[in-house]
């Protein structure tokens, strides 16, 4: 179980922050379109840093704590989770926020 | 200065002129945007606390690679440019990319 833990801290990610989709209207689950264009550049770049990183040692995933499943360049799969979950969990906070902020300021 | 904080500054420094000198699409003058960022600044404790904590890694760092500067738990502090960088340059590709599907009228929302 342990070799799931990065797994299921995204996981844990994931869902503290559906709330925000379901009842604060973020609307980021929702724009599949606008949502996919918009993780690509990032996504790569910093797919790119971390596969460069972790052939270079800089940093390095623990073989306790992730499933092993490497993909080619050697990077966890683990990666490419996060390289999506943590901006969607910053695109759902924006949104919530704006959300807010636009119904604070028509009331 | 060493590779990690070396990057992380200079991807966080990419991101900040992109927006002034390219995209100029105002994010950094909402307040939306600096609240967002310290409450996801706030989860990232817990969070990247958690991947790093030296007591029982998830991502194992070459201590000469980094600044070898934690001021919250083992996090090194060039984490938090990195932070920036990444969720500062999707929060702008997500306003960009919503901007111009709206232009051509490509319609995602269902009317709430």
């Amino acid at each position: 179980m342990d070799r799931y833990q990065y797994l299921l801290l995204m996981s844990a990610c994931v869902l503290i922050t559906l709330p925000l989709e379901l009842y604060f209207e973020a609307r980021v689950w929702r724009r599949p379109r606008r949502l996919i264009l918009a993780l690509l550049p990032a996504f790569a770049l910093f797919v790119v840093w971390d596969l460069w990183a972790t052939n270079t040692g800089t940093w390095d995933f623990s073989p306790d704590y992730t499933i092993g499943v490497t993909l080619p360049g050697g990077m966890a799969i683990e990666e490419l989770v996060f390289f999506t979950v943590i901006p969607v969990c910053g695109l759902l906070t924006l949104e919530t926020v704006r959300n807010i902020l636009r119904h604070l300021g028509s009331r | 200065m060493p590779i990690y904080p070396t990057l992380a500054v200079s991807a966080a420094i990419v991101v900040i002129v992109v927006e002034l000198c390219v995209l100029r699409s105002g994010l950094f003058r909402e307040p939306a945007y600096w609240i967002s960022m310290a409450i996801c600044y706030a989860f990232m404790i817990p969070v990247d606390g958690w991947l790093t904590k030296l007591s029982a890694p998830i991502v194992i760092y070459r201590p000469e690679d980094t600044s070898g500067i934690y001021p919250i738990w083992d996090i090194p502090l060039e984490e938090y440019a990195y932070a920036f960088a990444l969720l500062t340059a999707v929060m702008l590709t997500w306003d960009r990319v919503g901007a111009s599907l709206a232009r051509r009228s490509v319609r995602e929302d269902v009317p709430a």
